[in-house]
């Protein structure tokens, strides 16, 4: 089992994207997913070596603090990992996931005024299934092992037409609602324009005619 | 001898089917913040003779544009945009680490949110072992032959399945893109009716207060 997870962590990052990180930078990633959707993230940090000139891997206590928001703006998951690490997460509502990243170092120098290499890999929906286990536990052959593949595939896809069409119907809303507003706000700055004409003229020509020019 | 033909086929078929699962597309998709005046730049490390396509949206943020440049490990820069809303870039590599950067810095206060989309192709040399749950498989299946096509035609199946999530995943952003937009659109127009309104009463007023005041000073000018 922990050989299983290694290979995979490891796999997964050495093609991995990676960025670099300020001391007290946050970068923030957004996650738009369907609901009851399962997001796998997997880290690994370096760090500068001045002497040698390349980047190592991070020390012991360095660590990243992931803090994930759901489309609610509440906080749904705020932990801390180590240099290395993988957090997870399942949507419970469909919309847009905010996954933030900062390191934990408090101590400044740390950095040594260089950055933090963070190699990052977010997997969604189906690409986290781990087929290994599932081959091992259900006793699959190949073929059905592959066929299981195929039926998850499809069940995303699904899954993200669904959340394709409830978001389709939000944003329908939001464009009647500003057209009806467009020609509601029209009517009432023409009629307030005639009434305060009408008050003007009213109100100037008693004015005139009590100081006595008219 | 016609056993033997049919054994050599079963072989090489095998061979066939084990390097077509290995030589795999590996692709990913991020969606981040690009706060006002910042530049961001990701780093991804290719092998030679293997292919990098890139495509990129704009999302939200006044503007809906970003400046985009791509260099490759020797410091060359193979492509650029200037203040471009989307756009898709395909590299032959060399061995290194390419660098993207998204640069924000002519725009003092808007935040942009960029989604981009790497895909990679023919990253694999061959050694490694992308699909190693083929160890945890259990038992075989029967009448070989027939198997061999069948799982011809799931790989290919599967592989299409893959291209359709992609192809959702840009069809998703450019929803987002777009339902964004309008919702900037409602909020602008809720604001300068408003602004409008109050400034119509205002200036009415002011006129009126004005006028008055034109003609209540004439008498000390009256002799």
């Amino acid at each position: 089992q922990a050989t299983l997870f290694l290979l995979s962590l490891s796999a997964s990052l050495v093609s991995a994207l990676y960025f670099h990180i300020g001391e007290t930078e946050k970068k923030c990633f957004i996650e738009e997913i369907p609901d009851e959707t399962m997001i796998i993230g997997n880290y690994r940090t370096q760090l500068y070596d001045k002497q040698k000139e390349e980047y190592l891997p991070a020390t012991q206590g360095l660590g990243m603090f992931v803090e994930v928001k759901d489309p609610d703006e509440k906080v749904i998951m705020s932990r801390q990992y180590g240099s290395e690490g993988r957090f997870t997460f399942t949507s419970h509502t469909p919309g847009e996931h905010q996954i933030c990243l900062h390191s934990n170092s408090s101590k400044f120098a740390l950095f040594a005024g260089g950055m933090l290499r963070v190699h990052l890999d977010i997997q969604v929906g189906e690409h986290t299934n781990n087929y290994a286990e599932i081959a091992a536990k259900d006793k699959l052959t190949e073929l059905q092992l592959r066929v299981r593949q195929l039926v998850e595939q499809v069940d995303q896809i699904q899954k993200e037409q669904n959340y394709q069409r409830y978001r389709e119907e939000r944003f329908r809303q939001t464009s009647e609602s500003t057209n009806q507003r467009v020609l509601w706000w029209s009517i009432i700055q023409t009629l307030i324009l005639v009434a305060i004409g009408f008050w003007q003229m009213r109100h100037l020509k008693s004015f005139f005619e009590a100081k006595k020019l008219v | 001898m016609e056993v033997l033909l049919v054994r050599l086929a079963l072989v090489v078929a095998r061979l066939l089917l084990v390097t077509a699962a290995f030589s795999q597309s590996l692709d990913s998709d991020f969606t981040f913040t690009l706060p006002a005046g910042r530049k961001e730049c990701f780093y991804q490390s290719m092998k030679r003779d293997a292919s990098l396509e890139i495509e990129y949206q704009v999302l939200d943020g006044a503007g809906l544009d970003v400046d985009f440049y791509l260099s490759s490990p020797s410091g060359h820069v193979v492509a650029s945009d200037h203040r471009k809303s989307d756009g898709v870039h395909t590299v032959e590599t060399e061995d290194g680490d390419y660098m993207f950067c998204f640069d924000n810095t002519f725009s003092t206060v808007s935040e942009k949110i960029v989604f981009f989309e790497l895909i990679l192709d023919n990253m694999d040399d061959g050694q490694s072992e992308p699909e190693d749950w083929k160890e945890f498989v259990h038992g075989t299946d029967m009448l070989d032959m027939k198997m061999e096509d069948l799982m011809d035609t799931i790989n290919s199946v599967k592989a299409r399945l893959g291209k359709s999530l992609q192809i959702q995943a840009v069809l998703r952003a450019f929803e987002a893109r777009d339902r964004n937009l309008q919702e900037s659109n409602y909020e602008r127009v809720n604001m300068w009716s408003f602004t409008n309104m109050v400034v119509m009463v205002i200036v009415s007023g002011v006129q009126v207060y004005l006028l008055r005041s034109l003609f209540e000073d004439k008498r000390q000018t009256r002799t």
